[in-house]
């Protein structure tokens, strides 16, 4: 009881000391032991203590984690969706992975995490993790990606700045603020390259994003989403940027209307995808469609190809980026 | 059929006259009731019951991480005020929040969907009659989708009431177009599976029109049935609307037994048949929308369990209610711990591993009753 009580006392204090000495997301003082509190989608997290045991509940959360070097404070991961990037294999091999596929309720409580991390709201429900609300009931805070809950962050703020506000947070709960800092500006550069292009485009080329096939059918990017705002950045117009969701199902009928110029496939590999749906075997279903196949963009290849994960918010997302830059140019519809 | 009514025995004046116009065996109890006594079905139902106990007991401790009877006992004795040292935060948590209420979740749902299977059985005469069978799933599921898709409302609790609300409006649809005639078995299962129909097509218009890959992903896995969801207050809502289901249908148990011989045979020993069918009706349509909001279309229970129920007990309903809800509740506990175990650390959804072991069942009690 008394180590219950002693916690909530120390609760309590960093509440007030966050709320009267600090303004929102700052440390209260140097030292690794103070309070910190964030909002995360309409939730104010406060941590007394600087986090040891995050659990990561998709690949984009864990890697955006690994990115910020937080390997030794994380117990666990799950739903990896495609390899683990290059760079953050070392680390992730450190980290218990606690379920292939989605974490049950009980999986997450099991790991006596101290904070649950994903990149989509849709991830706390009951029939999943359970709800945020219950979870903080437990005293158990969730942060998820403000680029899942655009009402959340402030007017005009586009998916990337929401992203980059997720590493400031990051940096803030786990006290890496200057390695979340550098982050940041490294991707901020990538950005500005990327929006270089616009002014070395020739007509005005257009986009498809497919990120899977389902029944059929493909689910691609809408309006609002990160591959969206590359095509703001870029110039390059999202073909299907007149749909108000960011992953709607359309028909094949409905992208070989639009007539893309590049396609951008998304690659799913892992066992937790579903299957047909490597960026070879979508290429194959659009050369098999009747009207599809004719499609200048599919006759010819003119097919870029990314982890599919990459577009969703996440420390990979400006790999996208790079990749739409590159093809564009590639097929000569850029300088 | 009018036979000559055999010399009474006690066995047959247990049963509703109706019944004893049954062919019977050389003894003169009627074949299917198996001569059992009122006294061997009492010990059979404490047996029962003891078996649900333990069950519960038992798979209580089952799941992607398993309990001892040590943390179980010290969330409980928190709760009773004894003298115990409380669980760390979070495992208290997956016991108290999640293990023990979707544990006796099951047990509740399990004895409604057996008990709603029993009645619509006797009341369409129809072998096949399962809880879905007056489309209340696909109007719950219309009901769930449009809270998401349309976004009228926000939360779990929401998804709950909006199913409920979807089952009631597709049963108050069915009864709308049963109106004129005086709800005849025929006509309910064809209305039923048209009403079932025209809900399912609302559901995939609403899903295809605007829906995305996340909220088609979370309809998909509501409707097979899955038990993930379940919290204490799903257990009381289901527990209050089962007592209600099982108080009346046990109520109208000798009703029940004239209507499986048909209206004319009920209506002849006095049964208000429209009337009764009405009643029955409405409970059922109450504890399958009950049930499909609160863990979604759990399939086969409420087909399998009455027959293989009838198959041991007889068809007398006045036992065979209770008996269907207890082996219900057996059937449904186990089905549940096996989804959460098999492919730990994930769950299959409960419908899954129902249908999985159910058919194999099905097909014994058919075979055994010479029916295949």
């Amino acid at each position: 009881m008394s180590r219950r009580a002693a916690a909530g006392l120390l609760a309590a204090t960093a509440v007030i000391l966050s709320a009267c000495a600090s303004p929102a997301g700052e440390r209260t003082s140097g030292g690794a032991s103070s309070g910190v509190s964030v909002t995360s989608c309409g939730q104010r997290l406060t941590f007394a203590k600087t986090p040891a045991r995050a659990v990561t509940l998709d690949q984009s959360a864990t890697e955006t984690l690994l990115a910020l070097g937080l390997a030794g404070r994380m117990a666990g991961t799950a739903f990896r969706k495609a390899e683990i990037s290059p760079p953050y294999r070392a680390d992730y091999g450190k980290v218990p992975v606690l379920s292939a596929k989605m974490l049950t309720a009980e999986g997450l409580r099991a790991a006596n995490p101290d904070v649950a991390v994903a990149s989509f709201t849709a991830m706390f429900t009951k029939d999943r993790v359970g709800t945020r609300e219950e979870l903080r009931g437990i005293g158990l805070p969730t942060y998820v990606s403000a680029v899942d809950c655009p009402k959340d962050g402030p007017a005009g703020a586009t998916p990337f700045d929401l992203l980059f506000r997720d590493y400031r947070n990051y940096g803030h709960i786990f006290g890496v603020s200057d390695r979340a800092n550098r982050l940041v500006a490294e991707q901020r550069k990538v950005l500005d390259e990327a929006a270089r292009l616009r002014r070395n485009l020739k007509g005005s080329p257009s986009v498809a994003y497919v990120y899977s096939v389902f029944n059929g059918t493909p689910y691609v990017a809408g309006k609002g989403g990160i591959p969206s705002e590359i095509s703001r950045l870029t110039g390059v117009r999202n073909v299907f940027d007149d749909v108000g969701e960011q992953w709607p199902q359309v028909t094949w009928e409905a992208v070989a209307q639009r007539r893309p110029d590049v396609i951008v496939l998304g690659d799913l590999t892992t066992a937790a995808s579903p299957a047909g749906n490597t960026a070879a075997q979508k290429l194959a279903t659009m050369r098999a469609h009747p009207t599809l196949s004719r499609l200048p963009a599919v006759r010819d290849n003119r097919t870029i190809t990314v982890t599919a994960i990459e577009m969703d918010p996440g420390v990979r997302s400006v790999n996208v980026l790079r990749a739409l830059v590159d093809g564009v140019r590639r097929f000569g519809h850029a300088d | 059929m009018p036979t000559e009514p055999e010399p009474e025995t006690p066995a047959v004046s247990l049963l509703h006259p109706a019944a004893r116009a049954l062919p019977v065996d050389e003894d003169g109890a009627p074949a299917a009731a198996h001569r059992r006594s009122g006294r061997s079905l009492a010990a059979l139902f404490a047996l029962g019951l003891a078996v649900l106990g333990a069950s519960i007991a038992v798979s209580v401790r089952i799941g992607v991480s398993d309990l001892g009877y040590g943390e179980i006992g010290r969330a409980l004795g928190v709760r009773l005020g004894l003298p115990v040292e409380p669980l760390p935060g979070l495992v208290d948590s997956l016991v108290w929040d999640l293990r023990l209420p979707r544990v006796l979740l099951a047990a509740v749902v399990g004895a409604m969907l057996a008990v709603c299977g029993t009645v619509l059985q006797a009341v369409t005469r129809n072998a096949l009659a399962d809880p879905y069978l007056l489309g209340v799933s696909s109007g719950a599921s219309t009901g769930a989708v449009a809270l998401v898709v349309l976004g009228v409302g926000a939360g779990q609790v929401g998804i709950t009431g909006a199913a409920f609300a979807g089952g009631l409006a597709s049963f108050g649809l069915l009864m709308l177009l049963l109106r004129r005639d005086g709800l005849d078995s025929a006509r309910i299962v064809l209305t039923g599976v048209i009403v079932g129909q025209l809900f399912s097509a609302i559901t995939s218009v609403i899903l295809m029109s605007s829906a995305d890959a996340e909220t088609n992903r979370a309809i998909t896995h509501w409707l097979l049935g899955s038990m993930a969801p379940a919290r204490w207050n799903t257990v009381v809502i289901c527990a209050v609307a089962a007592v209600v289901g099982l108080a009346v249908t046990w109520l109208y148990a000798t009703p029940l037994d004239g209507l499986s011989f048909g209206a004319d045979t009920a209506a002849s020993i006095g049964v208000e048949v429209r009337t009764t069918r009405l009643v029955l009706l409405t409970v059922t349509a109450l504890l399958a929308s009950s049930a499909v909001a609160a863990v979604g279309a759990i399939g086969f229970v409420g087909l399998i369990v009455p027959h293989g129920v009838r198959f041991v007990v007889g068809p007398l309903h006045r036992v065979l209610v209770p008996f269907a809800a207890l082996a219900g509740a057996v059937f449904l506990v186990w089905t549940d711990a096996l989804a959460r175990i098999v492919f730990s650390p994930q769950e299959i959804p409960v419908g899954a591993v129902t249908a999985l072991l159910g058919v194999p069942l099905f097909l014994l009690v058919l075979r055994r009753r010479g029916e295949l």
